[in-house]
C-alpha cells in the first residue's frame, strides 16, 4: 500500500497580530510567536482512519490546513498522494477539507444552491453536476432538506452537508477537522458510524481525523498521532498508544478476602473498590506476574472467583504522555 | 477559459441568489437612488451652466455621470477587500481555497456580482434621468462609448486589486481605502470640473482614471463626440488600466503568498 500523505520536519510559527494601539505605544516590543508546529513527522497510509489526537492548541489545524495548502509551512515538507503540497494544482484534487466550523456555507442560499456553487469551484462537469448533488446529497441523507436555507439546518445537517461538499471531486483523501465537535452524542454516533462505514468502509477513502476525543479516537482510527505542543509524541495503533509507558498489567480479581499482609506484596492500584464489594485492582510487571501472584493468594486459602485484565486506557495514556512532557 | 468564465459565472449566480434574498432592501436602494437624482436635479439648477470646465453641458447632466461613474469606482474600491473579509469572517473563504481554485480567481470572482449590479445601477440612473428628467443621450458613438467603460472596468478592478492587496498584506485596510475614494471624490472630476481647482492642485486630476473616464463619457454620451475626438482621453485611460491592472495582479499575488505564510488568509 501507498502513502497517502507524508510530512516531514513540518514547522509552522505564526505571529501574533498586534493592535494598532499596541503598535503605537509599544512599537520596539517583540511580537510575539506561537510555535504551532515544532518538526512533525508523519506517514499516513493509504484508505486508513488515521487520527491526530491532541489538546486545544496543539497544532492538529494548523497541520490539516497545511496538508490542504491553505497555510504553508515554514520548514519541513508534506506531501499529498506523492506530490508536494507547494504544488497546489496537484494535491487539490486529492484532498477534501471538512471544516470544524460550521459557518463556511452560504446561509441564505439553500443546501442545493450552496452545491451548486461550489460544485463549479471543484470542476465537477457540468453534465455530471446535477446528478453528482443528488447522489451526494442522499449519500448524507439530506436530499429531504436540500432546497431549505442553509441557515435552518441544525448542526449535524450541517456538518453532513461539509462532508458532501468536500466529496464533491470525489478525492481520495478526505481531513476532517473535529467533525462532531458541535454534535450531540447521538448526531455524534450516527456520524461516525457513516464515517466508518460509509466513508471508510466502502468508498475506501483515506480519512485523517483531528480529535481531542479520545474516546472518538479509540472508536474509529485504526492508528493514531498524539501531537502535544507542536509535536508528534506517539505514533501507532490505538492498542500501542494506550500501552505506552505502561510497564504493569493491570487485573481485577474478585476475591472473599483479601489477606493484610498482601498489600506490601502486590502494586494495589485501588483499594477503595476492596472496601465496598469483593473487587481489587493489581497492577504486575511483566507478563509473567500472574501466576505466582494467583499461587501465593491459594496458599493464604483465598477462594478466587474471577480475575480478568483490565484494559489500559487511552486516557492513562495521555496523562503518562503529558507526564512525560 | 471556458473553466473561468464558468467560475465568475457561478459566482455570480451565488451573490444574484442571495441578493434576490434581500428584496426589500433592494427596492428602497432603488427608491433611494431616484430621491438623490432628484435632489441632484434640482441642486443643479443653481450652478451656472457657462462655469469654467462644464464645457458647455448641462450642470445636472455633467453631474449625473460623475455619479453614476463614481460610484462604479467606490464599488471597485469597497468590493474586492470587503467582500474578502467577510467571507474570511463567515469561513467561506477556506472553503473557497481547498477547491482546485486558484485564489487569485476566488478574490477576483468575489466581486463580480458587485461589479454587475453597480454596471445595472448605473442602466438604471440614466435611464430614469432620461424617463424622468427628459434628459437625451447621444449614443451614435456607442463602440467609443463601450471602449471607455470596459477601459473604465479594467481600471477599477485595478484599482480594487490593489486595494485588496494592501488589506491582505497590512491586515488593516480601510485608511487607504478612505484616502483613496476620498481622492477621487475630490479629484475625480465628479462634482466639478477639475478647472475650479487651484491651479497647482489641477494635475494631480490626470493621475486618477476616472477623470478621464469620465471625460470620454461624457463627452460621448452628452456632446456626442467621437473617436477622434476621445482618443487623447481614451490613451490616457488606456495608459492608467495598463498600469493598474498589472500592478493589481501582481501585488494581489504578493499579498497572497504572505497571508498564507502567517495563517492570515483564512483565519481573521
Ligand atoms: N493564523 C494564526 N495566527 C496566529 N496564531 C495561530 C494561527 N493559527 C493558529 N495559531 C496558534 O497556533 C497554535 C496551534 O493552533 P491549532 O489551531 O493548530 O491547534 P488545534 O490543535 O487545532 O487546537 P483546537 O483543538 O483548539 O482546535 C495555537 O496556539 C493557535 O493559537
Ligand atoms: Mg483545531
Amino acid at each position: 500500500m501507498g502513502h497517502a500523505v507524508e510530512a516531514r520536519r513540518l514547522e509552522k510559527r505564526f505571529t501574533r497580530k498586534r493592535s494598532i494601539r499596541e503598535l503605537l505605544f509599544q512599537p520596539f516590543r517583540k511580537a510575539e510567536v506561537v510555535e504551532a508546529l515544532r518538526g512533525v513527522d508523519l506517514t499516513i497510509r493509504e484508505g486508513e482512519i488515521f487520527g491526530l489526537l491532541g489538546p486545544n492548541g496543539a497544532g492538529k489545524t494548523t497541520l490539516l490546513k497545511i496538508l490542504s495548502c491553505l497555510v504553508l509551512p515554514d520548514e519541513g515538507s508534506a506531501t499529498i498522494g506523492g506530490h508536494p503540497t507547494s504544488r497546489e494544482q496537484e494535491v487539490k484534487p486529492l484532498i477534501g477539507l471538512v471544516h470544524s466550523d460550521e459557518r463556511s456555507f452560504y446561509w441564505r442560499l439553500s443546501g442545493r444552491q450552496n452545491m451548486n456553487f461550489f460544485s463549479t469551484l471543484y470542476e465537477v462537469p457540468r453534465e455530471r453536476r446535477d446528478g453528482r448533488i443528488a447522489e451526494l446529497l442522499q449519500k448524507v441523507d439530506m436530499d429531504d432538506a436540500a432546497d431549505r436555507p442553509f441557515a435552518d439546518y441544525s448542526s449535524g445537517m450541517k456538518q453532513r452537508m461539509s462532508i458532501a461538499r468536500a466529496m464533491l471531486h470525489d478525492p481520495p483523501i478526505l481531513l476532517m477537522d473535529e467533525p462532531t465537535r458541535s454534535l450531540d452524542p447521538a448526531a455524534a454516533l450516527s456520524l461516525r458510524r457513516f464515517i466508518q462505514d460509509e466513508l471508510s468502509g466502502r468508498d475506501r477513502k483515506t480519512i485523517v481525523l483531528a480529535t481531542h476525543n479520545l474516546h472518538e479516537a479509540e472508536l474509529l482510527c485504526s492508528r493514531i498521532a498524539v501531537l502535544m505542543k507542536g509535536k508528534v509524541r506517539q505514533v501507532g495503533t490505538v492498542e500501542e498508544v494506550r500501552r505506552w509507558g505502561l510497564d504493569t498489567r493491570n487485573y481485577e480479581l474478585e476475591l472473599d478476602r483479601w489477606p493484610a499482609e498482601a498489600g506490601g506484596r502486590f502494586n494495589v492500584l485501588s483499594d477503595r473498590a476492596w472496601e465496598d464489594g469483593r473487587r481489587i485492582r493489581i497492577g504486575l510487571s511483566g507478563d509473567d506476574g500472574l501466576n505466582p501472584m494467583l499461587a501465593y493468594l491459594l496458599e493464604q486459602g483465598v477462594t478466587i472467583r474471577g480475575c480478568t485484565q483490565v484494559d489500559a486506557d487511552l486516557e492513562g495514556a495521555f496523562a503518562r504522555i503529558l507526564e512525560a512532557e | 477559459m471556458i473553466r473561468v468564465a464558468a467560475k465568475l459565472w457561478a459566482f455570480i449566480v451565488r451573490d444574484f441568489q442571495q441578493q434576490v434574498s434581500y428584496r426589500l432592501a433592494f427596492l428602497l436602494q432603488i427608491g433611494g437612488m431616484f430621491l438623490s437624482l432628484g435632489a441632484f436635479f434640482f441642486l443643479t439648477r443653481m450652478i451656472d451652466p457657462n462655469a469654467k470646465g462644464l464645457d458647455g453641458m448641462n450642470p445636472f447632466e455633467w453631474m449625473l455621470l460623475g455619479l453614476a461613474f463614481q460610484y462604479y469606482f467606490s464599488t471597485a474600491l469597497y468590493a474586492f477587500s470587503a467582500k474578502v473579509r467577510s467571507e474570511q469572517m463567515m469561513g467561506t473563504l477556506e472553503a473557497m481555497l481547498v477547491s482546485p481554485t486558484s485564489t487569485g480567481l476566488v478574490i477576483f470572482s468575489s466581486a463580480a456580482w458587485d461589479f454587475t449590479y453597480a454596471g445595472f445601477r448605473v442602466l438604471l440612473y440614466l435611464g430614469g434621468a432620461w424617463l424622468i428628467f427628459g434628459i437625451s443621450f447621444h449614443l451614435e458613438n456607442f463602440p467609443v462609448l463601450l471602449l471607455g467603460i470596459v477601459l473604465t472596468l479594467l481600471s477599477s478592478v485595478g484599482l480594487g486589486m490593489l486595494s485588496a492587496s494592501f488589506i491582505l498584506y497590512f491586515k488593516r485596510g480601510d485608511p487607504i481605502n478612505f484616502f483613496l475614494s476620498g481622492m477621487t471624490t475630490f479629484f475625480g472630476t465628479v462634482f466639478f470640473p477639475a478647472e475650479q481647482l487651484p491651479a497647482f492642485l489641477q494635475g494631480v486630476s490626470d493621475y486618477l482614471p476616472i477623470t478621464w473616464s469620465l471625460r470620454v463619457v461624457r463627452g460621448a454620451l452628452l456632446q456626442g463626440k467621437g473617436f477622434a475626438e476621445l482618443q487623447s482621453d481614451l490613451a490616457a485611460l488606456a495608459v492608467l488600466t495598463a498600469v493598474l491592472l498589472p500592478a493589481g495582479l501582481f501585488l494581489s499575488r504578493i499579498a497572497i503568498r504572505k497571508a498564507k505564510q502567517e495563517g492570515s488568509l483564512v483565519q481573521y
